[in-house]
């Protein structure tokens, strides 16, 4: 294969945020726009100031050029965060999320972070769930089996990361493990 | 690790060699024992690599004791720690402990193998939560880190055996990468 071995068994974190891009999010238009045609659908018309609904790759392109104003989706919030956070902490499961939270949260945060209320505290607190998870997930690599290993809740960027050392060290583990049915 | 004919894994971790006692008189293979007799002699103990041992001890002209990467001592110094063992002293450098296990253990009969089995994947376990921590250490710190990891540490990645190692560069690299993300492009895009 000519990709480097490092992306063999994984995605890289770009094309996952451009694939989380599609997620349809609230935004306030500045400008007018007729229904247009896109690949993945038709969008629009635009009329400020009446909400509507677009994917977020239109959404940054629009705020990008000061024509938009982004509305955090319902999750993206203080409350929210702060609850999921204590949740995190006090019980060993991972906590529900929304499964592309990450990137979502990461696009808005970097292009839309003046239609936030408190960007800074925001961006800490997915700092601080994103430790706690990954301290979990840790904890989840005991308990590795070579024919299974569940963990619920992960949301795709956390899988990503963990793809390729687990898989192969799971590969290793059913090389290792496999005697007792066989034999000489 | 594979029983794979092409798989270069396998291949490496075959060329570790093992100790057999022949059971029958060889002539002309003397150089196999590294002396210098022209003949293998029965009851003779001559150090052999694996891949020729297989056929040899299939063929039932020797027999052939644990060798020392697996021995008692071994296994009980893996019982108490298993980080703190190099594999790596054991088979030698860009060796394959685990490989050279999973060999032997194709080898032998049942209940021994199944004992060299849990002795391989306890290992295995034990030092798995230990490679991604280093792993994910050394992510983070990037080019210029390194000089401040404790002794204990530098000592354990010296003592990685090369399955351990590809896992570590596994998870560097991809933590690396996902770290470069999160911290990236903050207001630089498109």
């Amino acid at each position: 294969m000519a990709l480097p071995v490092s992306i063999r068994a994984s995605v890289t974190p770009l094309e996952l945020e451009l694939i989380a891009s599609e997620t349809l999010v609230d935004i306030v238009p500045l400008i007018s726009m007729e229904k247009t045609a896109f690949i993945s659908g038709a969008y629009g018309p635009l009329r400020p100031p009446v909400k509507s609904r677009i994917p977020l790759w239109m959404a940054t392109n629009l705020k990008l050029k000061k024509k938009c104003h982004i509305v955090p989706p319902d999750w993206l919030n203080i409350e929210f965060l702060q609850e999921r956070l204590t949740h995190e902490t006090s019980y060993p499961a991972f906590s529900d999320l929304p499964f592309r939270f990450a990137e979502i949260a990461k696009v808005i945060l970097d292009v839309a972070s003046d239609d936030l209320q408190n960007p800074d505290k925001i961006r800490s607190l997915l700092k601080d769930l994103r430790e706690a998870r990954q301290a979990k997930s840790r904890e989840g690599l005991q308990k590795l089996d070579h024919s299974e290993l569940s963990l619920p809740n992960l949301c795709s960027m956390e899988i990503n990361e963990i793809r390729p050392f687990f898989i192969q060290a799971m590969s290793v583990l059913t090389k290792l493990v496999r005697e007792p049915t066989a034999g000489p | 690790m594979d029983n794979d004919y092409f798989s270069i894994d396998a291949i490496l971790a075959e060329n570790q060699k093992i100790q057999c006692t022949f059971k029958v008189d060889i002539p002309d293979m003397g150089h196999l024992g590294g002396g210098s007799e022209r003949d293998i002699k029965s009851l003779a103990k001559v150090p052999i690599p694996i891949w020729l041992a297989y056929i040899v001890l299939y063929s039932d002209w020797a027999d052939f004791s644990i060798p020392t990467p697996f021995g008692a001592r071994v296994r009980n110094a893996l019982k108490a720690e298993s980080r703190s063992v190099k594999l790596s002293g054991l088979v030698g450098a860009g060796g394959l402990w685990y490989g050279f296990g999973k060999m032997i253990m194709d080898i032998l009969s049942d209940e021994q193998a199944n004992e060299i089995s849990e002795v391989l994947t306890k290992t295995f376990r034990g030092r798995l939560t230990e490679v991604v921590d280093q792993a994910q250490h050394f992510a983070a710190l990037g080019p210029s880190g390194g000089g401040s990891s404790g002794d204990t540490s530098l000592s354990f990645r010296e003592g990685l055996d090369s399955t351990e190692r590809e896992l570590f560069a596994l998870a560097q690299a991809s933590t690396k990468r996902t770290k470069r993300w999160y911290e990236g492009n903050n207001r630089t895009r498109r």
